[in-house]
């Protein structure tokens, strides 16, 4: 039996005070994509889900009081693109993120590991500078979960920055272990590329 | 003798207080949803860190402002929004050059105005100097410790606007440190905090 997401909204959960981010106002566009503050979340929010993004700014304690419906979108086929740290357990599998000590340019090398759609025909190390300076990427990494597939290396260990896990118990998670990717018109031109693929990847599209 | 700390609960605000690093600087942590069941006024300092969403803290306004007027004292640094929900403040936000440093030689133009203050006795100027997000018009009165690559305000105490003392800022130390990116910050915390505990942890008057 196979995971096929159940039709259903995205779910754009936006953290922080101000504008949406780019990548939100891009799925707005879709019509059935759903952008919520996160302190107006509610269980329907997560019903009503076939796959949610999260920012770098998620409000992580406040987020694990939503962790049982997070699960159960998850068991019925779900999919969830994290961005950020991962610092609370939100599923059962979640390590603790782990930061680069004093991170070196060497440090930020970034490497394909394994070929994804969000990532497809893009060069990784061109992701590695914004205007000559690294860091922006990442400069850690959320330990891979038992099963889940490394995309992106960071550093000479190659350690997973990116990674996609299919849950023992249905549903993917896409965690990009740095600043938000997909925003729109920054200074690399990169990532509104991968935006439309991050939106459509959490809808089970590709 | 007491710090409470408002914890907005993002990855960054959670690698900040929670981390052994700063942990047993702060007394006391509390969402923002939970400060009306907090006395105040039992603690000598409220801190309100960077980037705490400002509609989270907008219901607290009259609550903070009492506070202040019966002789507290709020730390409130920078990307909050807080002249959303503390008294006096005027803010004018600034492009941030996040490349400054690129050029050999260059100088982000951050300056202490008040060297003798005893903040200085924590900092120097290196550890003030990160990114620009804006500077201050500060009431008559106010004691301004840094300034801008034009003069202005970036760091300042305000003990006119309100019975009690707010010491504000535009810089986003906790944002930084917690994403382990900008060692001038964690050099700034470094200082600060020590500076917070020793010279701001007491019953305050005028």
């Amino acid at each position: 039996m196979t995971n096929h997401p159940p039709n259903g909204s995205l779910l754009l959960i936006h953290s922080h005070y101000g504008e949406p981010p780019g990548l939100f106002l891009l799925a707005e566009e879709r019509g059935d994509a759903v952008i919520v503050r996160e302190r107006d979340l509610t269980p329907a929010h997560f019903t009503a889900a076939r796959g949610l993004i999260t920012t770098s700014h998620l409000d992580q304690l406040g987020f694990m009081d939503h962790a049982p419906e997070l699960a159960r979108l998850m068991a019925r086929g779900g999919r969830w693109f994290f961005n950020g740290h991962i610092l609370r357990p939100f599923l059962a599998g979640l390590g603790s993120y782990a930061p680069i000590a004093k991170a070196r340019r060497a440090d930020l090398v970034l490497t394909r590991l394994n070929e994804h759609p969000i990532f497809a025909g893009i060069d990784q190390p061109s992701f590695e500078e914004n205007k000559g300076v690294a860091g922006f990427y990442g400069r850690g990494h959320n330990p891979l979960p038992q099963g889940a597939l490394a995309i992106n290396g960071i550093g000479p260990e190659k350690q997973p920055i990116d990674w996609e896990w299919t849950l023992p118990g249905g549903g993917r998670m896409f965690s990009h272990a740095g600043n938000d990717i997909g925003g729109m018109g920054g200074p690399n031109p990169n990532h509104a590329l991968v935006a439309p693929r991050i939106i459509a990847w959490t809808m089970g599209e590709i | 003798m007491a710090i409470l700390a408002i914890h907005p609960g993002t990855y960054y605000h959670i690698e900040s207080f929670e981390s052994p690093r700063y942990a047993h600087y702060f007394d006391r942590l509390v969402r923002p949803e939970a400060l009306a069941d907090v006395a105040l006024e039992e603690f000598n300092v409220v801190l309100i860190p960077c980037r705490t969403p400002a509609d989270r803290m907008e219901p607290h306004r009259a609550q903070l402002r009492a506070y202040l007027d019966q002789g507290g004292t709020i730390i409130a640094t920078g990307e909050s929004d807080s002249e959303l929900f503390l008294p006096g403040i005027t803010f004018t936000p600034q492009p941030t050059n996040f490349w400054w440093w690129l050029t050999p030689g260059a100088d982000l133009g951050v300056r202490i105005s008040r060297p003798e203050h005893g903040l200085f006795r924590h900092l120097e100027q290196k550890d003030v100097t990160w990114h620009l997000h804006g500077w201050y018009d500060v009431p008559a009165g106010a004691e301004v410790l840094a300034v801008n690559e034009s003069g202005k305000p970036i760091l300042y105490i305000d003990e006119v606007t309100t019975g009690g003392r707010m010491l504000i800022t535009s810089l986003d130390p906790f944002y930084h440190h917690g994403s382990h990116f900008m060692p001038a910050t964690t050099r700034f915390l470094d200082g600060f905090l020590p500076f917070m505990r020793q010279e701001l942890d007491k019953d305050y008057s005028r």
